[in-house]
């Protein structure tokens, strides 16, 4: 028995593809999971990507980076290397410079490569060689084989370094740098105690162990330590990254959400047209058990199709998104895992069951008396239960996107009781509409008898519309402020070059220079020292949770600087800024690191710089725009403060063009100081950005088209059903113009309450996304106020007059004699 | 279960009354409503549109239950049958004609008389649904989807479909109501030459006096009352 109804299904699951309600039914399947997943794979591809892209930068899964060499041993298919970095001078003949060198352990790095000229090296200088950056051949008038003097011992400069991961933090990393062998270290006998070293412990391995082992050093982690991985330390794109792939989520969560509300109307379309079918079956003998069997394997034959097909057009639609943006990412981009291109597939299965369970267990109810007579499905507390469970599956789903369950069914809540208000809304204001325009016009009382009479589809439609357009529109405009947010992180004026360690007695000719070349950039003073004390209690005896004590500002030095006015790129949050010099030391504390220590305005912070102590108040609290290229400070003096202290000078400049020459200039006038250029990281991360935003307008598109998918499904549906009204109308006496008039006009208001609501719905959305996910200041789209209910209402009388079929006067009988 | 002998009462309704309760208050369709049916025996209700008759068709089908009274059907009280039973019991002794045919408009007239033995998961389901279809003179029409027939043809090959399980009992509700008399008047040719080749109890209702005069009993459903006419 169970054998004939899985025939049947098989059979009627082919057969039925000649019925549209079936084939929209698939064709809404197909596209959800093609979509969901191009998307997860996509964003799969993307993050891993990244992340290769972040430990090339990081030479490695993991760093460990301490102030003390520790050697940590390794196991199973973890590998691991030790690198020591610290400042010193070097000497050739009567030159010498300050270098950043890296004595490093064999094999380095242990992600992405170092780049040499010449390019054949071996995996890490040979002893009695050295490898040193172009500047310092420069610097030094240095040709590839010549020596230098390092301590105690001497290195032939065997290759110029052209790039190498790795290249430590902060601006340890701008100095020239050269690599040398760890086990040539103790013979140069520039260690020594009390010199400043960092020592790295760098670690790569497959993805599972590299975390158990993050997670277990994490909870190890000692005072001076600190951990740098993949997943927390983004390079300084890491924000845009970021949100681009919080974009890519809202994307998939909104492709799911239309995925569902689609299957949902094509399967009530299914459904209704089921009805009589499921009576005949029980009529020929089937019992109502089979036949949410036969349903049930019927949904699973569909599903294996679309899933199929789905799966293959998601796969390669996505090769072609990765062909078209990938020339950026690091090749070649890493293929996605099994689990993003099976999702798809998975959650079409589930959304199916989700959807579809509820539905046709209320069908698997009917009784052949629908045969004798129109009834109306029942509906008990079982098939009730049955939705809610829907729900709740389908909250689920969601959570998986949004990583927290709460979150879903509130949302799925507001949506549901939002769809409810907003289509009894519409409805509301398009009877108003219809009222007022009643005796304006020939067919002013027909239109409002229609509207009347259709209330229950025009709350269901203006319901799933608004829904519809506001989702667009959010996707749009958050895209659009994303790119605005990107676009403005790097502005045209953006520093591309930093000058750092410049005496005291430099600092006014340099001025000078600067103002004689139209230039005025701020320079400032650079101290380091270290929080000692918060309020008179040491800072190991404050009480902090472990989240706070992890702040990097907590564990080590500080640069401290002092000035009179507020950088650029500071924004102040509480308190006020000093103005001259005041009596007693005031601070200015960044928001983050204040959380962290716990301190707010009017507390007294201690402190240690060299073999000094200062104790200072905070007098506010400011934001800081980290990925600004220009000095950023944690805490800032007032003046006066540190006026005895010694310290050097930095600032950060623009030089285009012509300007460039003056690079030179300055390094020939001032040959103590660092010029760091950073153009190219600069043009790295545009590029990047640039390829970002080509990715996020393909997303977008296929939305846009799922959604227009939609639109299409629900009016053809709409306009079938009322060709039997149509006709009637015709054959009472209106001309097929004016019943094509009634309908179209029905559509434009109809769209235009629509559009109108969505463009409040999508402004609240994204007030909420701006505030809460992509961190981003808030803004009203006023374009979108304008644009948004002309362009709904041409959408709906637009496809509306595409599909609506002219009837003549015989297919008016014969739809009529049919009935 | 042995099947009833000639002479049996195949389906009964004693003292059966039937209220419904709607929003313009109760409806009560009919009271102390009294029937008897014979094996082989063929009925005709007829009476006024409204009057209750495909109500009472189903009541005696066990589709739908009295409000008050005791129906039998092939031997069975169905009140003391749960929904299941009732099924089973229809699966195997009832049929039904319908007036507007129902066939499934994707499948071919072989494959829709072919259904109810599939779903009785009958081996040699195929020869007997040809058979069937050559009963009823469409054997050429095999392939055929119903949308490529016309209404009488799609009403013959309704009635292949419910004869091809070889029921006790048949049930049709109106069944020449969307087809012209001529055609209604072949269909009803082919009806009860099966009929009686099959010995088939037949309980149909129709407005087609012609129809009604070919039964051998003629019940009239009028205000609730129940009463014998001849022809
Ligand atoms: N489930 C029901 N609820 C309320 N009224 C019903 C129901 N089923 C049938 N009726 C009413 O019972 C009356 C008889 O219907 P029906 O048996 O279809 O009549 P007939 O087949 O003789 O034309 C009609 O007035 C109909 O509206
Ligand atoms: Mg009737």
């Amino acid at each position: 028995m169970s054998q004939a109804v899985l025939r049947l299904a098989r059979q009627q699951a082919f057969s039925s593809l000649r019925s549209p309600e079936w084939r929209a039914l698939l064709a809404a399947l197909l596209v959800a999971i093609t979509l969901i997943s191009l998307l997860t794979q996509l964003g799969d591809r993307l993050e891993q990507s990244l992340n290769r892209r972040t430990a090339e930068l990081l030479g490695a899964d993991l760093v460990l980076r301490a102030e003390e060499p520790a050697v940590l041993a390794t196991q199973g298919a973890i590998r691991s290397s030790r690198v020591a970095q610290f400042p010193t001078m070097i000497e050739a003949g009567d030159e010498m410079m300050l270098v950043s060198v890296r004595a490093v352990t064999d094999p380095y790095p242990l992600r992405g490569a170092i780049v040499t000229e010449p390019a054949q090296h071996p995996d890490i200088p040979e002893p009695g060689t050295a490898w040193a950056e172009p500047r310092i051949f420069e610097m030094l008038q240095l040709e590839p084989g010549d020596t230098v003097q390092l301590g105690y011992s001497k290195f032939r400069l065997s290759h110029r370094l052209m790039s190498s991961p790795d290249r430590g933090s902060g601006f340890r990393s701008f100095s020239p740098g050269l690599i040398m062998r760890s086990d040539a270290l103790e013979a140069t006998g520039v260690i020594a105690p009390g010199s400043r070293v960092e020592y790295r412990q760098l670690f790569a391995g497959p993805a599972g162990a590299v975390a158990t082992l993050e997670e277990q050093l994490r909870e190890n982690l000692g005072p001076d330590e600190r951990l740098y991985s993949l997943s927390a330390d983004q390079p300084m794109t890491g924000r845009a990254l970021r949100n681009a792939e919080l974009y890519l989520r809202l994307s998939a969560l909104f492709a799911l959400l239309l995925g569902a509300l689609t299957i949902t109307l094509s399967l009530r379309r299914y459904n209704a047209a089921q009805h009589s079918r499921a009576a005949l079956l029980l009529s020929l003998g089937l019992e109502n058990r089979q036949l949410l069997l036969l349903y049930g394997y019927q949904l699973l034959f569909g599903w294996i199709i679309c899933a199929l097909l789905g799966t293959a057009l998601g796969f390669g639609l996505q090769q072609l998104l990765v062909q078209l943006i990938g020339d950026l990412l690091p090749q070649p981009v890493p293929q996605a895992g099994i689990a993003a291109m099976s999702s798809g597939a998975l959650i079409g299965l589930l959304l199916l069951t989700t959807l579809g369970l509820p539905a046709f267990y209320r069908l698997s109810q009917v009784s052949v008396v629908a045969l004798f007579r129109e009834t109306s499905l029942p509906s008990n507390i079982r098939s009730r239960l049955i939705q809610l469970l829907g729900f709740g599956l389908l909250a689920g789903l969601m959570s998986v996107y949004i990583e927290s369950l709460t979150l879903a069914l509130l949302l799925l809540g507001a949506l549901t009781l939002s769809g409810l208000v907003v289509g009894w809304l519409a409805q509301a204001l398009l009877q108003r509409l219809a009222e007022g325009f009643r005796h304006r016009m020939r067919l002013g009382s027909l239109l409002l008898l229609r509207i009347r009479q259709q209330r229950k589809w025009h709350r269901l439609q203006a319901a799933t519309m608004t829904l519809l357009l506001t989702m667009l529109a959010t996707l749009i405009i958050a895209r659009g402020d994303m790119l605005q947010q990107w676009r403005t992180q790097f502005p045209p004026d953006t520093p591309n070059y930093f000058l750092i360690n410049i005496q005291p007695w430099e600092k006014e000719p340099l001025d000078q220079l600067f103002a004689s070349n139209d230039l005025s950039p701020a320079l400032y003073p650079m101290i380091r020292g270290r929080i000692s004390s918060l309020n008179d209690t040491p800072l190991a005896e404050v009480t902090l949770s472990t989240e706070q004590r992890r702040h990097n500002a907590l564990r080590r030095e500080l640069n401290l600087t002092w000035t009179e006015q507020m950088p650029d790129n500071n924004s102040l949050l509480s308190g006020s800024w000093w103005q001259g010099t005041p009596s007693e030391p005031l601070i200015s504390v960044e928001q983050d690191l204040a959380a962290a220590m716990g301190v707010d305005i009017g507390d007294r912070v201690s402190f240690q710089i060299g073999s000094q102590l200062i104790q200072a108040e905070v007098s506010n609290i400011r934001a800081v725009q980290w990925e600004s290229f220009t000095p950023n400070f944690y805490v800032i003096f007032s003046p006066g403060a540190l006026d005895n202290l010694p310290a050097t000078y930095i600032t950060a400049l623009r030089l285009d063009g012509e300007q460039r020459t003056l690079a030179r200039t300055l390094l020939q006038q001032f040959p103590t100081l660092t010029l760091i250029d950073i153009d190219q990281l600069l043009n790295q991360a545009q590029a990047l950005i640039e390829k970002l935003v080509d990715s996020s307008s393909m997303i977008l598109a296929l939305t846009l088209l799922a959604g227009l998918l939609l639109l299409v499904v629900t009016l053809m549906q709409e306009l079938e059903r009322r060709r039997y009204e149509s006709a009637l109308l015709q054959t009472l006496g209106a001309t097929p113009g004016q019943s094509r008039q009634l309908d179209l006009l029905e559509l434009l208001w109809l769209g235009l309450i629509c559009g109108g609501l969505a463009a409040v719905a999508s402004e609240a959305i994204l007030w909420l996304i701006s505030a809460r996910v992509l961190q981003i200041p808030l803004t009203l789209h006023p374009l979108s106020w304008l644009l948004l209910p002309p362009l709904s209402a041409l959408l709906f009388t637009g496809i509306g007059a595409l599909i609506r079929k002219p009837l003549d006067q015989a297919r008016c009988y014969s739809l009529l004699k049919a009935n | 279960m042995d099947s009833p002998k000639p002479d049996q009462v195949v389906v009964s309704a004693h003292a059966v009354s039937k209220k419904f309760h709607t929003q313009g208050g109760e409806l009560q369709l009919f009271e102390n409503l009294n029937l008897e049916v014979r094996r082989g025996e063929s009925l005709a209700i007829i009476g006024p549109s409204g009057a209750g008759k495909s109500t009472l068709l189903s009541m005696l089908a066990g589709l739908d239950q009295p409000s008050t009274g005791m129906i039998r059907l092939a031997g069975s009280n169905l009140a003391e049958l749960d929904e299941t039973a009732r099924a089973r019991l229809r699966a195997r002794s009832v049929s039904f004609v319908f007036q507007s045919f129902h066939l499934l408009p994707e499948l071919s007239a072989l494959d829709n008389v072919r259904l109810p033995l599939e779903i009785r998961g009958e081996a040699d389901s195929e020869q007997q649904a040809q058979h069937w279809l050559s009963q009823v003179g469409l054997a050429s029409r095999a392939e055929h989807l119903p949308g490529q027939l016309s209404g009488g043809e799609q009403q013959r090959v309704a009635i292949a479909r419910a004869f091809a399980t070889r029921p006790d009992i048949l049930f049709a509700d109106e069944p020449t109501g969307n087809l012209d008399s001529e055609t209604g008047a072949s269909i009803v040719d082919q009806l009860f030459g099966l009929n009686a080749q099959q010995q088939t109890t037949l309980i149909l209702i129709t407005h087609d006096s012609q129809l009604a005069s070919r039964c051998s009993r003629r019940l009239q459903l009028r205000q609730g009352q129940l009463l014998e006419t001849t022809a």
